[in-house]
């Protein structure tokens, strides 16, 4: 470095401009109106806008299947209905609350949204879900003008079904509780009072379902603030050129992948073990997936007709799942946005359990998509070797007791999913104890906090040994959660695929199914998978098992020290690793 | 005994350290390399930077105050003692369950976070108790003494104990740890949940014990090897070390309590931000330090710390005190790249090696320092701390290069990628401050680090933050706020009450058996009775939310008063209402912990006022530096010949030996009574 030039300086330096080059033309592609790097930054706040909304949920619900389980999301949508950002809790919400947006605006027309306007909506056949899952959404303006729509959909504790928190056994929807169809929560930044009124009244928690709307509310509005601040910044124009190269890369990187995938039709099919009521007939799943070029179609049209049990949803639904099991395999890393999903397609049949029809019963929509998803990486496991994983456990495995605390004589009602394996894949054993696809980053409840809570005594939680498939790569354990009633209640229960176990790939081995039993070892025992409200007596047990993940690869492959370190670590039980890798202990 | 209060903070790369001295009423910066190998070297070599050999030696320091990551890296290589787990029998996976949740929602391959404990290394044992404490079932003590002898025989180093319901009932804990010692001796390093985590949670309990039991020995020896140490070389007065939660210890203390070490390093910058505080009179400040490799944000608050009840380590969870750090990977080595003909910046970094493509180590994407080097940013001579220059060249290359492939020319390309840059990191300070419920325009930008005062006027535009503040010594910033901090000691009691049931006067007495405790523990820290306080609050939350507010409370006998229920939920409801945005003012509420806090004031080193300049003007030189697309004669002045008085204009350059400090056009910059660089928008 040269030497300073020393000079005396007191305030301002003439600041002495030297215009220096302007931008070249990025390649000569036409009118350009966007650069990359306002591109970049505008892709950045568009994630950042949905974090902070995200944030402002998650904080500040009620209830802990919000804030604890994360059976929420939040999305930025455009004027059209687009996804601009999107922060998932729960995987199996991706990319349909454009859907309740759009179908306010076909019902009502354009001109419905005004400003300062909150929606509320939980119509299972618009919004594809459960009447618990309830959105909150509304438009965005600067000024006259509508720039997009912020939304918000979260679980409701109860809605007003027959039975508390929801049913097991519903036949028809007019049994799952208040269903809306989309209408005004607030109306020029007031509240539309007899609206509130009215929720508050259909449902068994008016004080915590009323806070989680309040907290609804103002994710919509902190959405809002941030969009209203980009538009501002960037101007609309601005806006929607960033916004189509930003669709456009997220397009480019998706075709990427799925160009690589051969040509050619996937197929792969399940059954549930039945919808909860007919107890004897099982319900088909079954996909259809056809790759050509940078395109892939999605056929689930073969799949059972709707049943009369409430494993039914609507096809905004089936969509989603559909794209969370391509998203799984195609771009685990590409935060979705309105470029997402473009190369796939989905044929989805009017009438059948991915496209109900009223008044089906849609309460527990969520097993038959659980295994679509697992499904997807099944079909195209042949192709996608290494970014397939074996099945995992598959359903959310509910718990449910209901009763009266003795000590403080308090209703309660306590709901849980258990936990189960997930599958191995190339290269790693699958894990332990995880929470299922469709209920994204659940934690279970801790035993201090649901014996402080409610009159039950956790008698077992523990890993449940030799549940997962064997194989080269071993599939994750269940676990075991045992109850024992310290005070007369009910259970519900709703556990799944115990005829569609976690399968393995590659000759891995199927994992054990699930398996529920009352009163183990009593004379009164019995086993059962679902039920609604069976009635306990103080002292009686409930024993659930989970079933593990599919094991990867063929037995005959796995590492003698691999099956040591499995038993020594109690993973597997010495007759099992003899029976599966014929390996004596130690 | 002539004063020097010393603070040393022990980083991976450097040993920064800051003297006081009592008699001047100045200050020193010194730093050395830190010597992983034996980190007493690297202490001894920087306190001589600031004890000239033969002026003053350990003798002459009244008071020392470290930092240190020793804990933190005994995990993060996973180079800790082997643990063996005592568990409740029917729930002794608990720890291995980790409670399920999937982090990762798209990734069929997701892993669990690594536990420390192999499931083969955990004894269930029998004994059992119910929520509210009562025993069910006696503790098993045959099986405690099984364990115990498979501890001998199997080469074990610590022991976790972690029991259900430990926290309502330490009972079956405590008796563990008698037959233990009975059986192992007293020596044997024994974690009990309770007294790691006092806390309702099985798992997050268990896990606070087990990583206390699994860095324990490696703190325990590395305090033990460097008092020594010291006390050799002269040193007459105990060692302090750095607590996660923002208080100093001393190091006796830490040896019984290893957990509370193991985020003390950077800590020391938000309480130097606490510090600050008082002498700006600025109670709202969020503070970035910015390295190569990561962004530190942590905000005070009316000039109080944010401190938080719960961490995350690599996954795994901590129930301690500590104050709130969000670590973004965002610095000056994060890559510029291009993905789908789009341009990306980070998350991906350099790191050191092979680090930016101007360190001509073969790196040769380009990155947010090459960026900076680009438009002129950066004083070559100054450039990593004057050890090598940069090839300016190679960064012109590899920024030109991306430029190329998206349309910009290099020097566009550059400013892109620092705006980049900026806006994530700002939007990551804003969703931080969201979920706090705070506004960032009420606050000022503390910016310290080697890449932080760089980068920090950009930040604070894109924030709307009026003020940016460079303290004096930004790269030891840490280590003088290490200084200005209180003794501190935290204590958590459960207390699970829906407020229908409280007793008012059941809370008061528990609160004020626990102050008395509390103060009672400051006397092993050696502070005098007069310099002692505490003080209370309680973790509140509406019924059936799942996270709490910590709510102050007047003192332990507030309770007491007649009206306390109205006060309490009046104060909690404007907490909620401040934090979340909404409040439910009579919706009933849940008590779930009292926390009582004991405080010892040290003699703080008052802040160093410096004299004010003699005249306006000082030294400078002019260079070209492109801001806004423009290259523009710019000062570039030493930070040293600046004098309190002093302003100037952007476009400028303040350089000292270890950062830049960047003032933009139409930003203004004056030098305050305490030598910090205050920046402000001009007024148009």
């Amino acid at each position: 470095m040269t030497a300073p030039d020393p000079r005396t300086h007191a305030a301002d330096p003439a600041g002495t401009a030297e215009a220096l080059p302007g931008q070249a033309d990025p390649a000569g592609t036409g009118p350009v109106t966007v650069d990359p790097v306002t591109v970049e930054i505008i892709r950045n706040a568009v994630i950042s806008a949905a974090d902070d909304m995200n944030a402002t949920l998650m904080r500040s619900a009620y209830t802990p299947i919000i804030y604890e389980c994360g059976d929420c999301v939040v999305a930025l949508l455009d004027d059209e209905h687009q996804v601009l950002g999107q922060s998932a809790g729960l995987p199996i919400f991706l990319g349909n609350l454009e859907s309740c947006t759009r179908a306010t605006e076909e019902r009502f027309g354009r001109e419905v949204w005004q400003p300062g306007d909150v929606w509320i909506l939980n119509d299972s056949y618009l919004g594809g879900t459960h009447l618990n899952d309830v959105t909150i959404f509304g438009p965005v303006f600067t000024g006259e003008e509508l720039v997009g729509f912020t939304a918000t959909r979260a679980h409701w504790i109860d809605v007003g079904s027959k039975d508390p928190g929801g049913s097991m056994d519903s036949v028809n929807i007019f049994q799952e509780g208040l269903r809306m169809g989309p209408q005004k929560l607030v109306e020029g930044g007031e509240e539309v009072k007899a609206v509130i009124d009215t929720i508050a009244t259909n449902v068994r928690f008016p004080y915590p379902t009323t806070g989680d709307m309040n907290a609804m509310i103002a994710t919509i509005r902190m959405g809002q603030t941030r969009l209203a601040e980009l538009v501002d910044r960037f101007g609309t124009a601005r806006l929607r050129a960033a916004r189509d190269e930003i669709f456009r890369q997220t397009e480019e990187l998706e075709r990427e992948v799925v160009r690589a995938i051969p040509d050619g039709v996937y197929t792969a099919e399940g059954v549930l073990d039945n919808d909860g009521i007919d107890l004897d007939t099982t319900v088909a799943v079954r996909l259809r997936i056809t790759v050509s070029g940078d395109r892939l179609e999605f056929d689930i049209t073969e799949s059972a007709d709707q049943t009369v049990g409430p494993i039914n949803c609507g096809a905004a639904q089936a969509v989603s799942a559909c794209r969370v099991g391509y998203k799984l395999l195609v771009s685990p890393d590409v935060p979705g946005n309105g470029g997402s999903f473009r190369p796939l397609s989905v044929r989805v049949r009017e009438g059948s359990v991915f496209g109900a029809l009223p008044p089906a019963a849609c309460q527990w929509y969520f097993s038959h998509l659980g295994l679509l998803i697992d499904l997807v990486a099944k079909a195209l496991a042949p192709v996608l070797p290494d970014r397939v994983a074996a099945a995992s456990h598959g359903d959310s495995m509910i718990v449910m007791f209901a009763g009266v605390d003795p000590r403080n004589t308090r209703p309660y009602v306590s709901l849980e999913a258990t936990l189960g394996g997930w599958g191995a894949w190339e290269g790693s054993d699958g894990q332990d104890a995880l929470i299922n696809n469709v209920n994204g980053s659940l934690k279970d409840i801790p035993v201090e906090v649901l014996e402080s809570r409610f009159p039950l005594r956790v008698r077992e939680y523990g890993i449940r040994p030799d549940s997962g498939g064997a194989g080269q790569w071993r599939g994750g354990n269940g676990v075991v959660r045992e109850y024992e009633a310290l005070a007369d209640c009910t259970v519900s229960l709703w556990f799944e695929r115990s005829l569609t176990p976690a399968w393995g790939l590659f000759d891995g081995r199927d994992a054990t199914p699930p398996e529920v039993i009352v009163n183990p070892g009593r004379e009164d025992e019995r086993r059962l998978l679902k039920c609604n409200g069976l009635a306990l007596r103080a002292g009686d047990v409930v024993r659930c098992a989970t079933g593990g993940g599919g094991g990867f690869g063929p037995v005959e492959r796995r590492e003698r020290a691999a099956v040591a370190a499995d038993l020594r670590d109690g993973h597997i039980t010495p007759e099992v690793a003899r029976a599966s890798y014929g390996s004596p202990a130690g | 005994m002539s004063g020097l209060r010393v603070s040393m903070d022990i980083g991976g790369t450097f040993t920064d350290v800051v003297a006081y001295d009592e008699r001047t009423g100045r200050y020193r910066a010194g730093k050395a390399s830190t010597t992983p190998h034996d980190l007493t070297e690297g202490v001894i070599a920087a306190l001589s930077t600031v004890l000239p050999p033969g002026e003053a030696g350990p003798a002459d320091i009244s008071f020392l105050v470290h930092g240190t990551t020793q804990g933190l890296n005994a995990f993060l290589q996973r180079r800790g003692t082997r643990v063996l787990l005592l568990a409740s029998e029917g729930a002794s996976d608990t720890y291995h369950i980790a409670r399920g949740p999937r982090t990762r929602l798209y990734d069929l391959h997701y892993r669990k976070p690594e536990p420390l404990v192999p499931r083969g290394d955990i004894e269930p044992i029998g004994g059992r108790l119910a929520a509210d404490g009562a025993e069910l079932t006696a503790l098993d003590e045959d099986a405690v003494r099984r364990a115990a002898r498979r501890f001998g025989d199997e080469g074990f180093e610590a022991v976790a104990v972690a029991y259900l319901f430990s926290h309502a009932n330490p009972a079956h804990e405590l008796r563990t740890r008698e037959l233990l010692r009975e059986e192992l001796g007293e020596s044997v390093t024994v974690s009990l949940s309770h007294e790691a985590a006092n806390e309702w949670r099985e798992y997050e309990r268990t896990s606070s014990a087990v990583l206390e039991a699994y860095i324990g020995p490696v703190v325990q020896r590395y305090l033990t090897t460097l008092g020594a140490t010291l006390k050799q070389r002269g040193l007459a007065v105990p060692l302090h070390v750095m607590q996660s939660s923002g208080g100093v210890n001393t190091a006796d203390s830490a040896r019984h309590r290893p957990l509370q070490t193991l985020l003390s390093g950077p800590v020391g910058g938000t309480m130097g931000g606490v510090a600050l505080s008082r002498t700006l009179e600025r109670p709202h400040l969020i503070c970035m330090d910015m390295g190569g490799t990561s962004f530190d944000v942590s905000l005070v608050v009316d000039g109080r710390p944010d401190v938080t009840s719960e961490a995350r380590l690599e996954g795994l969870p901590i129930l301690m005190s500590v104050v709130d750090i969000h670590t973004i990977g965002a610095g000056g080595g994060s890559v510029a790249w291009q993905e789908a003909g789009g341009l990306r910046v980070g998350p991906r970094s350099a790191g050191a090696s092979p680090g930016p493509a101007c360190y001509a180590r073969g790196g040769t994407e380009p990155t947010v320092t090459d960026a900076d080097l680009v438009l002129g940013r950066i004083d070559e001579a100054t450039f990593a701390g004057g050890e090598f220059a940069p090839r300016s060249e190679l960064a012109r290359q590899a920024v030109g290069a991306l430029g190329e492939r998206l349309g910009l020319d290099a020097v566009a390309m550059a400013e892109g990628v620092c705006e980049v840059a900026g806006a994530k990191m700002a939007q990551a300070v804003r969703t931080i401050t969201v979920s706090r419920g705070i506004e960032p325009r009420d606050f000022s930008l503390v910016a310290f680090g080697g890449a932080g005062p760089m980068h920090a006027v950009a930040l604070a535009r894109e924030l709307g933050i009026p003020e940016v503040v460079v303290p004096r010594f930004p790269g030891a910033f840490s280590a003088w706020g290490m200084l200005e901090t209180e003794i501190r000691r935290d204590f958590a009691e459960p207390f699970f009450r829906p407020e229908e049931d409280l007793d008012r006067a059941e809370m008061a007495e528990l609160l004020e058996k626990t102050a008395a405790e509390a103060l009672g523990s400051l006397d092993s820290e050696g502070v005098p009775a007069e310099r002692r306080r505490t003080e209370c609050a309680a973790d509140i939350r509406y019924q059936a939310q799942e996270y709490t507010l910590t709510v102050p409370l007047a003192d332990p006998r507030e309770p007491l008063r007649e009206d306390f229920p109205a006060r309490i939920a009046a104060r909690f409801a404007d907490l909620h209402q401040e934090r979340y945005g909404h409040a439910n003012l009579g919706a009933p509420l849940e008590f779930v912990a009292l926390r009582t806090t004991a405080l010892g004031a040290l003699d703080a080193a008052p802040p160093e006022l410096l004299p004010a300049a003699a005249s306006e003007e000082f030294v400078h030189r002019t260079r070209p530096v492109v801001f806004d697309g423009r290259r523009l004669e710019t000062v570039v002045v030493d930070r040293e010949v600046l004098s309190p008085g002093h302003e100037l204009s952007g476009p400028a350059l303040v350089l000292e030996p270890t950062a830049t400090t960047v003032v933009p056009p139409g930003h203004r910059l004056r030098l305050d009574a305490h030598g910090s660089l205050v920046i402000r928008e001009e007024k148009k």
